[in-house]
Parts: C-alpha cells; structure tokens; sequence
C-alpha cells in the first residue's frame, strides 16, 4: 500500500503583517521578545481555469496568511489558524537562537494539549520567528507548522478518490450547508441512511457511541489543491485520532473537503475521499514542519519591501 | 515632490463634496450609496470578493464602517503582460462571453468581447521573458538583474552589501532540524526565474505550479466620484512584489502612465499600486451606454413579447432609471419593464474595464467561474 503523503502548508505573509509588526516593535515591544499571539488563515484548495490554453492549474496550497495580531473576520471555508511570533531583536539572535529546542518546546505544548486536554483547537497551531531591519525595511522569517509523523507511517488504502464515491449528491449538499453554518475546521461525520451529521472532532465517543464503523468518517477543509496529496492538517488530526481513540481508528475514513460551493451546471465535486491505515499508537511522535525556503532548503526566507515602504525610494517611483 | 502632490490629493479629496445625486448613466460616477450596493451585488454574486473594515481611523465617514473597501485575495497571473502585445493577427481571435446567470433569459445583453481568445502563450518563454526595465534608481545602486535572480540579490544596494548581513549569510543556517519526511509531500521548489515558462503550463496537469498571485482591492474614490483598484502582487515564492515587478503584469499602455505606487488610503503606511481613476467616469460611461442601449432593447423586446398595454410605463421608467435605489425597487416590483442597465452592475462592469489595464491578473472572475 502507498505511503500517505501530506502537501505542506505555504506560507504567504500580507505586507500589512510587516507594517503591524513593525508598529509593534516600535511602539510596544521595543526590546522585549517575548512571544506575541497571531492569527493566520488558510481556505480551501482552489484552482483556475488557464483562459489560455484551458487547462486547470492548481494554485499554490491554501495560504497561511499571517494577517493580523488579534481578531479577525471569519467566513465558512476559511480556518483560522493560532500563532506565536517570536521577533529577534538583532540577526545574531535570530541565527544563533536554538530553533531546535524552541521548536520541539512549542511541540511538546502542541502533544500535552491535544491527548491530555483533548483540544482539538491546537492542531492548526504554527509558530515563527522574525528578525526585522527596520532600517533597510527588510525582514527575516521563518515559518514552522508543527506536523507529528506518525511511526510506521500512515498508508492509503488504494488511492484518493471522487467524494461522491462514498457519498451521495445529497449528502455532500447537506455537508456543504452544514459546514458553511458552523465552520469546523475538522470534523466527523455519521451517515445514516441518506443524511449525515456532523459534529466537532472533541465528541469522538459520544458521536459515535452507536454508530457502525463503516458510517464514520472524517473530514477537514483541506488547504491542498492536489488531486492525490491532502493537506497538512490531517497529519495531526490523524496523530490526535489515533492517540485518543486507539482501539476504532486503525482504519480511518477521510474525507478531503475542498467545495466552497455546490456544483452547478458542469462543475464536479472537488472534494476527495480515502480510506487511510496504520499511524502510532504508542508515545508522542516526532513533530517535524519547519517551512523550506525559495531555494528548498530548511531555511529562513526574506521579505524585501523597500521598494514599497523606503520613501526614497517611493519618490523615484514617482513622475 | 511626489510627497507634496500626496498631499495636494488628500486636501482636494478633503475639500470635494460626496457625491449625492445618481450619475451613473450620465457621467459614469456613482455615489457612495451606489457603490455600496454594487459591492453588495458583487460580494453576493461572487464571493470571492468581501467586505473589509480597514485602519478605523483611516475610515470615510460616508461609507458604512465594516464596508470600507472591497478585496479579493490571492488572485491568479499566470503570465507577464508583455507576453500578450496586441497583433493584427489577434483581431479573429475575439469571441463574446456572457457573462450572465446560465438560463437567464436576458443573459445576451451581458455579452462582452474578450480579445486574444484562445491565444497561445507562444511568446512567453525563457527566451523572451518581457522584462520591463527598471525605473533607474538615482543611487546608481540598482542590481540589473534584479528581478531575475530571485530574491537574494533583489535590489541590493551596493552600500547595503557591507553593513548588514543579508540573505546570502543566512542561509547557512540550514541546520539539522529535522530528519527526512518521507510522508511529506515534495514540494516543487519554484526557481528563482520570475517568468512563467510555456513549458509549465504543459506540464501543470497534477502538478502543483506556483503562479504570482494578487490581492485586489476596490476603494471609493472621493474626488473622482468612481470605484478605484489597487493592487498587491507576491511572486511565485509568495514574496511581495517590487514596483518594477508589478509594472510587468500592466499592459504596456499603461504602465507608467495611469498605473502609480501610491499609499493605500485606508491603511497608515501601506504602498499599493493603483489605477488612477482620473479617466475611469468617462470610460464607464462609454461602456455603460452601450450595454444600456443592449440592455433596454432586449427588454424592450421581451416586454413586447409580454404584455402590450404597459407601452407608457416604458418611457415613464426610463426618465427615473437614473436613481439607483429606486431601480432595484422597481426591478421587484415590475421586473418586465424597461429600465436599463442597474447600478448594481456597475463593478461587474468596472472590473472588465480593469481586466484590460491588467490583462494577466484574473480579476474578472465573472468569467472563470
């Protein structure tokens, strides 16, 4: 059987989010390093049509967004994600720190919250780490997404298919209106004849408490416009399922849910189904995540945006 | 200089009265309210665009408080705009596209001409990568490669080489994080090549292909009484685009010209590029008339069709066609008469008009979806 594997989170940060954090560390933080909470966001996988050559072209992977420090307007099919930045007073800081032990820390926090507390809010949870220029208006990060890989790995029963080959048309409307009224980033599902109820990831024992295995499934909005990869966020969700409920879950039913809208007219179901096995059941698993820069190494990336905030700069712009 | 014209626009934008009175067959201006109601329209028919509050001290008074502005992220360019300079040759390669509800009767009155219909993206290659030069920097310290070689050498100053440490020492700190991932997906590292070539595109089938994308957004424009779009563009890597970069995504006309860095207005320091509006009210009124008078003979015919003792309301509802709000009022009320083109359209329309300013960057969703 394939390995399962997972399309990594990519990280895209709004010019607004420098200009916040450079307000913040001029005004309140100052010196302080001490971590500051963030929201990011992600959606699901879209792709476009290529008006062109009228092939469909798979746009990047659900962004993390780093879009502001506190709050933020929240719609159906849009998850957001929690955060801590941890912004480096000089560039020695910032390459000298151990990332190491500050990401298997953050890790550590992630397993306790997620098997001891049974708080599926954390799975999302990210962490990153800034140094800012302000003078030159350059600024360096690095993006970590915790993921816990599971040891033997995960495998895929045979491939990830249609959602309609587990569900009905119906079934998948009613999962579409049920997800755009409450938002649940991951969620489980119970087919009963022709409807299907959903409830939040936390409920595993009593939403199932009288359901036949072959009804139950899992879904999460899937950030990953891949046919045949899901996206980062059932790794976790994955880890969380087996390590609360290790006797059901050695073969677990996903559903990748991908549709913001009901099709209509020629459009498909984008959603996609599979049947994964395996995972870990004993002890905490390793966390890995940290994002891979432009080049595809593990390293930090840089955001160059004196060109659009420098004033000298602005006024040669200018005619 | 350009610090003091800034000024110059905001004490002008201060100074001008908000607009009251409908005027958007007339002189292709909307009011606030009008534009409210189009962002509604399109933010319903669309949801990809939405809502947003903005800086709250930045915020326009005339406008309500949590619909400042409206914004589309991450919307898709495939390719550079100087890939698609316009030939004779392309002139057979119009076609009309409708951009109306599917079974809508009256759905022929939104046909459109889109040119380069089915064109091919023969001219953009490796070999021809369409780099518009950079505007140059009066330091002299302006790298010639600077958008081409990625982000490590992007505008490096050479005074900035010494002092600070840049990305090139950084990347040393590849460090043993982490073992190897066998369950992670590979993901394509995008190269450093700023242009998209053909051959990607062949291959993008079950590939994943990073594409530049852009934040659009639609403000109001006080002074010039019409809709204004600005934009944020990130590369491949999903790094902020330089102005110079941007400028490769506007159509030759008009890069330079009518398309400017300048601060977004609701927002304390962010720089976004923008289509001065300057001309926008008389294009849209160009455009307008034409689907109106497409518009009111379909109608026209359809109610002709229909019922024939309502000739005099025909004429009757014309004259009020110009206030907006009582449009839509009668548009439910008596949805076969003639009325013409509702002002609820009108960014519908205005984002086509931008589709030719920006012809790469998809932000005329009207038609991929």
């Amino acid at each position: 059987m394939p390995v399962l594997q997972f399309a990594s989170f990519a990280s895209l940060v709004q010019p607004t989010f420098w200009h916040e954090l450079t307000r913040l560390k001029l005004e309140v933080l100052r010196l302080s390093d001490d971590h500051i909470p963030v929201t990011a966001t992600y959606s699901v996988g879209k792709t476009i049509k290529d008006r062109n050559t009228g092939q469909e072209i798979e746009l990047g992977l659900g962004k993390s967004r780093a879009v502001r420090v506190a709050g933020g307007s929240q719609h159906a099919f849009i998850v957001g994600a929690p955060g801590i930045v941890k912004n480096f007073n000089t560039v020695e800081e910032f390459k000298d720190a151990d990332k190491k032990a500050l990401f298997n820390q953050f890790a550590e926090e992630m397993w306790e919250a997620m098997v001891k507390n049974n708080d599926p809010s954390v799975l999302n949870k990210f962490l990153l780490i800034t140094f800012a220029d302000l003078k030159k208006y350059k600024y360096h990060y690095w993006f970590a997404f915790p993921a816990f890989a599971a040891q033997p790995l995960w495998e895929i029963d045979s491939e990830w298919s249609s959602a309609t080959t587990a569900f009905t048309n119906a079934q998948l409307s009613i999962l579409h209106d049920k997800l755009a009224a409450q938002s649940l980033p991951y969620f489980l599902i119970r087919r009963s004849g022709s409807n299907v109820e959903i409830a939040s990831v936390d409920e595993y024992g009593d939403f199932y408490a009288d359901t036949p295995e072959e009804s139950r499934a899992v879904g999460f909005i899937d950030p990953s416009p891949h046919p045949s990869t899901p996206g980062w966020p059932l790794r976790n969700l994955l880890a969380y399922l087996r390590a609360n409920n290790p006797s059901t879950t050695r073969y677990i039913q996903v559903l990748c849910w991908r549709d913001t809208e009901i099709p209509h007219g020629g459009s498909h179901w984008k959603s996609t189904f599979g049947v994964v096995i395996g995972g870990q059941t004993q002890g905490k698993p390793n966390a890995v995540g940290w994002e891979k820069n432009p080049q595809g190494k593990l390293g930090p990336r840089l955001a160059d945006l004196a060109p659009m905030m420098d004033p000298s700069r602005l006024a040669d712009q200018a005619v | 200089m350009h610090a003091i014209q800034q000024q110059y626009w905001a004490v002008r934008d201060y100074l001008s009265p908000v607009l009251r009175e409908s005027k958007f067959k007339e002189h292709g201006r909307i009011t606030p309210e009008e534009f409210v109601a189009a962002g509604d329209f399109l933010t319903y028919k669309f949801p990809v665009w939405s809502w947003e509050k903005g800086d709250a001290s930045k915020a326009r008074e005339f406008l309500p408080a949590d619909k400042q502005y409206l914004v589309t992220r991450g919307v898709p360019c495939l390719r550079r705009a100087t890939s698609l300079a316009y030939t004779d040759a392309d002139e057979d390669a119009e076609r009309l596209l409708s951009f109306g509800d599917a079974g809508d009767v009256a759905s022929k009155e939104d046909e459109w001409v889109e040119t380069h219909a089915g064109r091919q993206s023969h001219l953009d290659s490796g070999a021809n990568p369409g780099v518009i030069d950079d505007i140059p920097d009066l330091d002299g310290g302006h790298d010639e490669d600077g958008f081409v070689g990625g982000v490590a050498n992007m505008s490096l100053g050479a005074d900035a080489a010494n002092e600070t440490p840049d990305l090139d020492d950084i990347p040393d700190m590849e460090e043993d994080l982490e073992e190897d991932d066998a369950a992670a997906a590979p993901s394509k590292p995008a190269a450093a090549a700023t242009v998209l070539e053909a051959s990607d595109i062949e291959v993008a089938k079950g590939n994943l292909l990073q594409v530049r994308t852009y934040d659009v957004m639609i403000t109001y424009d006080k002074y010039y009484q019409t809709p204004r779009i600005w934009l944020l563009g990130y590369d491949e890597n999903r790094t902020p685009l330089t102005p110079p970069q941007i400028f490769q995504d506007v159509s030759a006309d008009h890069a330079f010209k009518t398309v400017t860095i300048e601060g977004f207005p609701h927002s304390t320091s962010l720089q976004a590029a923008s289509v001065h509006p300057c001309k926008h009210a008389s294009v849209m009124k160009k455009v307008i008339e034409r689907m109106n008078a497409g518009v009111v003979e379909e109608q026209k015919a359809q109610r002709k069709a229909g019922a024939k003792d309502k000739d005099k309301k025909k004429w009757f509802s014309r004259r009020t066609s110009g206030q907006g709000k009582d449009d839509r009022v009668a548009a439910g009320a008596e949805e076969d008469d003639v009325e013409g083109m509702r002002v609820d359209f009108y960014l519908v329309v205005f984002l086509k008009f931008i589709a030719s300013i920006v012809p790469t960057i998809e932000v005329d969703s009207t038609t991929s979806m």
